[in-house]
C-alpha cells in the first residue's frame, strides 16, 4: 500500500488517511484500533470491495506482487484474496454447508472432482466435516463462523483477510479458531490479517501487531495495546459488596427450577437468584443457553419447567446484539422519548452522557455502530429500571464505548437495580459481576472465583481470566 | 405473520423426490384441480396432497402450520361466493338467500385455492432449494436466475427472525403498535418497517460482498453438482402422474370429468 486514501461520500474526514505499508508474504497481520479509525475499510479496500462495490474516492496504489489492484476485476481477485466478514451468519449464500464451501470453487469453474476435494479439505481444516449436510439456518454461531472460514480457504486464496472474526464465538471457540488459522498458514504459507479487538487469542499466531487511529496507521508491532488491554481490565475491577441502602427484598429475581429448549433441552434444572446491586454475569460456549437464559427472564420465552418470580412491578431494560433491531423513530431525540417525554435540557444531558451531543435530530440509522449501541443503551437505562438485562453489548465496541457501557452498569447497580449480562468477555466478566453463571454442559454459578476454580479444574482454560491475559 | 414457506430437511416421502419430479407432481395436481369440474374430483385432489403431507415426513407438521392462514382465506372466499350467489335452489336464509349455486361456486372456489395453495407449499417444504436451482440451470436457466431464487428462499426464514426479534424488542420498549386507526397503522407499519428494512439492506450488502468475493460472475458458466440420483419414489411419482393424466384425459373424452 503506498499512500492509500478513501473517502465516503458527504463524508468530510477520510476513512483512510495516506497509509502506507508491505506485507509480506506469509505473513500474519493483526490490525486493532477504536471503533471507526477504518480497520474494516482498510480490509474492504484491500479485498477490492471499495471502490468497486462501495462507492469511495480511492487514491494511492495498492499492489499485489507486480499486479495493480485497481486493473484487476473483483471477481478476478477473489481466487488471490479473500475476506471473512464480521457477521458470519450475513454472508452465507447457500442453504446447505457443503453447498456454501463449493460456492467459490464451483464459480471458477473447476472440475466436479476438485470442488469436491476442495470442500473435503476445507471442511475437515476447520472440523466442520460433520455438518457437511446441514441445512445453514441451523447451525450456531461457532459452526457459521468456522463456515466462513472453509468458504473462503475452499478458495485457496494467498491472502485471507478476517475482519472481527471472534467477535461471535466464545473464548474456547476463539482459541479454537486462532490455531486452526496458524496451522493452515504452517500448510499453506498464506498471508493473514486479522481486524480484532480481541487480542490475547491472536498469540498463538505471533502477528505482527498494528494499530490504527483516524485511518492512520499509528503504530507497528506495538506493545503499548497490549498494556492498554491488561489497564482497562484492572480499570474496571470494583467493589464487589452490595451497598446496604439499596437493599430491597422484594426486589429479588428467581429463577427456580427451570428447565427450557427448542429441539432439545438448552436450560436443565437451573436455580439462581440476583438480588438488587447485583451484577449476574453469564458466561459459556456458543448455543449454551445465555440468550435464551435473558429471553426467560424477559418473558419473552416460557419455562418448560418451574418458574421465574419477581415483583408485579419490575421494570426491565433490555439491550439486544444488534443495536438496528431496537431502534425505531426517525430521529435520535423521536426514538428517546419513546420511553416518556423529554424536555430540552434533560435530552442534552442525556445525550451528552452517552456522547452524542449535536445528534439529536439525526437519523439513528446513520449513526455508527458504536453510537447505535450507545443510543440503545441509553434508552434502556433512561427509565431508570429495576433489572437491566444486556445481551454481549460489549461486540465490535471499542475501549471508549466499552468504557461508558461499564459506567451505565455501574450506575445501575449503584442505584439499586439488578443487572444480567452475557458476555464472551471473561476478564470483563471477572472485573466487573458479582456472581458468574457459566451455562455449558453443565450449570456452574457462584463467586468469579469460585467459578473459575471449577472450570480450572475442569481443564476449561479458555473460559478462565488468566487465558486472557497479555504474556510478556 | 409470514407463514413457514422455507424448505424443511427430511428424508421420506417427497424429500426423496428430484425437483424435475416434484415440478411434474405440482403441475398435474394444478391440471387436475384446475381442469376438473366436478367437485369429487377437486376435494380427491385435495385428499391427495394431504396423503403426501403425511407421506413426507418431517414436514407435515410445518405444512399444516403454514396453511392456517390458507383455510381462513379459503372460509372467506366460500362465504364471499355465497352471498354473492343468489341463483339456483334457496337452501336456507340468514337475512340473505343461500342458494345451491352460491354454495357449490363456493366450495369449487375454496377448494381449487386450497389445492394450489396446499401443493405450492407442500412442493417448497420438500424440495432443497440448492436442488431446484441446479435443476434450473441444468434446464438452460442462467445461473444467476438460478441463485436469485436461493437467496429468495435464504431471506424468509431471516424475516421470519427479525420480525420476531423488532416485535420482541417493541413490546420490551412497551411500544403498542394498535391497528384500529391510520395513525396507529402508520406506526405500527413504521416501528416495525424501517428496522426489518435495515436489517434486511444490511444483509443484501453483505451477501454481494461474500458472493462477489467468491469469483460469482466471473465466468459465464459454472460447475454443477452432480444431479440427484433417481430413487424409486421417483419413479412412484412419474407412474401416478401418467395415470393421473391419462384418467383426467379418458374421463374427458367419454363426456365427465
Amino acid at each position: 500500500m503506498r499512500e492509500l486514501s478513501v473517502q465516503f461520500p458527504g463524508r468530510e474526514q477520510r476513512a483512510l488517511d495516506h497509509l502506507s505499508a508491505t506485507i509480506q508474504s506469509g505473513q500474519t497481520i493483526a490490525i486493532t484500533g477504536p471503533s471507526g479509525c477504518g480497520k474494516t475499510t482498510l480490509l474492504r479496500t484491500l479485498a477490492g470491495f471499495i471502490p468497486q462495490l462501495i462507492h469511495a474516492e480511492v487514491d494511492g496504489e495498492i499492489r499485489i506482487g507486480d499486479q495493480h489492484l485497481s486493473t484487476i476485476d473483483l471477481a478476478q481477485l477473489s481466487p488471490s484474496i479473500g475476506l471473512v466478514q464480521q457477521d458470519p451468519d450475513a454472508q452465507v449464500c447457500t442453504l446447505r454447508v457443503r453447498s456454501e464451501v463449493a460456492f467459490g470453487p464451483e464459480n471458477l469453474c473447476l472440475p466436479p472432482q476438485e470442488v469436491q476435494s476442495r470442500v473435503t479439505q476445507a471442511l475437515n481444516a476447520l472440523g466442520i466435516a460433520h455438518l457437511a449436510e446441514r441445512d445453514t439456518t441451523t447451525l450456531s454461531g461457532g459452526e457459521k463462523q468456522r463456515l466462513a472460514v472453509a468458504s473462503i480457504l475452499a478458495m485457496q486464496p494467498s491472502v485471507i483477510l478476517l475482519d472481527e472474526p471472534t467477535a461471535h464465538l466464545d473464548p474456547e471457540g476463539a482459541r479454537d479458531l486462532f490455531d486452526l488459522l496458524g496451522q493452515l498458514q504452517q500448510a499453506t504459507a498464506c498471508t493473514l490479517i486479522i481486524v480484532e479487538h480481541r487480542l490475547p487469542p491472536l498469540r498463538s499466531l505471533n502477528p505482527h501487531l498494528w494499530v490504527m487511529d483516524t485511518g492512520r496507521l499509528v503504530e507497528r508491532n506495538a506493545s503499548r495495546v497490549h498494556e492498554d488491554i491488561a489497564h482497562m481490565a484492572r480499570q474496571v475491577a470494583v467493589d464487589r459488596s452490595f451497598p446496604s441502602h439499596c437493599r430491597s427484598p422484594q426486589g429479588t429475581l428467581q429463577v427456580d427450577h427451570v428447565s427450557f429448549g427448542y429441539q432439545e433441552a438448552l436450560i436443565k434444572d437451573l436455580s439462581l437468584t440476583v438480588e438488587p446491586s447485583m451484577i449476574l454475569g453469564v458466561i459459556g460456549p456458543n448455543g449454551g443457553g445465555k440468550t435464551t437464559l435473558l429471553r426467560l427472564i424477559a418473558g419473552l420465552e416460557d419455562p418448560d419447567e418451574g418458574t421465574i418470580v419477581h415483583s408485579e412491578d419490575m421494570t426491565l431494560g433490555m439491550v439486544f446484539q444488534h443495536p438496528h433491531q431496537q431502534i425505531f423513530e426517525r430521529t435520535v431525540r423521536r426514538d428517546l422519548e419513546i420511553d416518556g417525554a423529554l424536555d430540552e435540557s434533560q435530552l442534552a444531558t442525556a445525550l451528552a452522557s452517552a456522547r452524542l451531543s449535536g445528534l439529536a435530530d439525526a437519523p439513528p440509522q446513520s449513526l455508527s455502530l458504536g453510537e447505535q449501541r450507545r443510543l440503545t443503551v441509553l434508552a434502556a437505562v433512561r427509565g431508570a429500571p429495576d433489572l437491566l438485562l444486556l445481551d454481549e453489548p460489549f461486540i465490535g465496541q471499542d475501549r471508549d464505548n466499552v468504557t461508558w457501557i461499564v459506567e451505565q452498569i455501574r450506575q445501575a447497580r449503584d442505584r439499586g437495580a439488578m443487572s444480567c449480562l452475557v458476555t464472551h468477555d471473561i476478564p470483563m466478566a471477572n472485573a466487573l459481576c458479582d456472581r458468574l453463571l457459566y451455562l455449558g454442559d453443565q450449570a456452574i454459578l457462584g463467586t468469579p472465583d469460585d467459578v473459575f476454580n471449577q472450570l480450572r479444574e475442569q481443564g476449561n482454560s479458555a473460559f478462565t481470566p488468566e487465558f486472557w491475559e497479555i504474556a510478556e | 405473520m409470514i407463514p413457514a414457506m422455507d424448505y424443511h430437511q427430511g428424508s421420506r416421502g417427497l424429500h426423496r423426490v428430484g425437483p424435475g419430479s416434484g415440478l411434474l407432481l405440482l403441475a398435474c395436481l394444478l391440471y387436475a384441480v384446475l381442469g376438473a369440474s366436478s367437485l369429487v374430483v377437486k376435494a380427491a385432489v385435495l385428499v391427495v396432497v394431504f396423503g403426501l403431507a403425511a407421506w413426507s415426513e418431517g414436514s407435515a407438521w410445518a405444512w399444516c402450520k403454514s396453511l392456517r392462514f390458507v383455510v381462513l382465506f379459503a372460509t372467506l372466499l366460500f362465504l364471499a361466493q355465497i352471498l354473492a350467489i343468489r341463483d339456483g335452489l334457496v337452501l336456507f336464509r340468514i337475512g340473505i338467500p343461500v342458494t345451491t349455486s352460491g354454495v357449490l361456486s363456493g366450495a369449487h372456489m375454496a377448494l381449487r385455492f386450497l389445492v394450489v395453495l396446499s401443493s405450492s407449499f407442500l412442493f417448497v417444504l420438500t424440495t432443497d432449494p440448492d436442488d431446484l436451482a441446479s435443476a434450473f440451470i441444468r434446464w438452460g436457466i442462467p445461473y444467476r436466475y438460478g441463485f436469485t431464487l436461493i437467496l429468495a428462499l435464504r431471506f424468509v426464514p431471516f424475516f421470519r427472525k427479525e420480525l420476531r426479534t423488532v416485535r420482541e424488542a417493541q413490546r420490551l420498549r412497551g411500544i403498542q403498535t394498535s391497528v384500529r386507526s391510520i395513525k396507529g397503522i402508520r406506526r405500527a407499519i413504521g416501528y416495525t418497517f424501517i428496522p426489518v428494512l435495515v436489517s434486511g439492506l444490511i444483509r443484501v450488502d453483505t451477501i454481494a460482498m461474500s458472493m462477489k468475493g467468491r469469483a460469482f460472475g466471473l465466468h459465464r458458466r459454472r460447475t454443477l453438482p452432480a444431479p440427484r440420483a433417481l430413487t424409486i419414489e421417483d419413479g412412484l411419482i412419474w407412474l401416478c402422474c401418467v395415470l393421473l393424466l391419462a384418467g383426467m384425459l379418458l374421463a374427458r373424452r367419454l363426456g365427465g370429468s
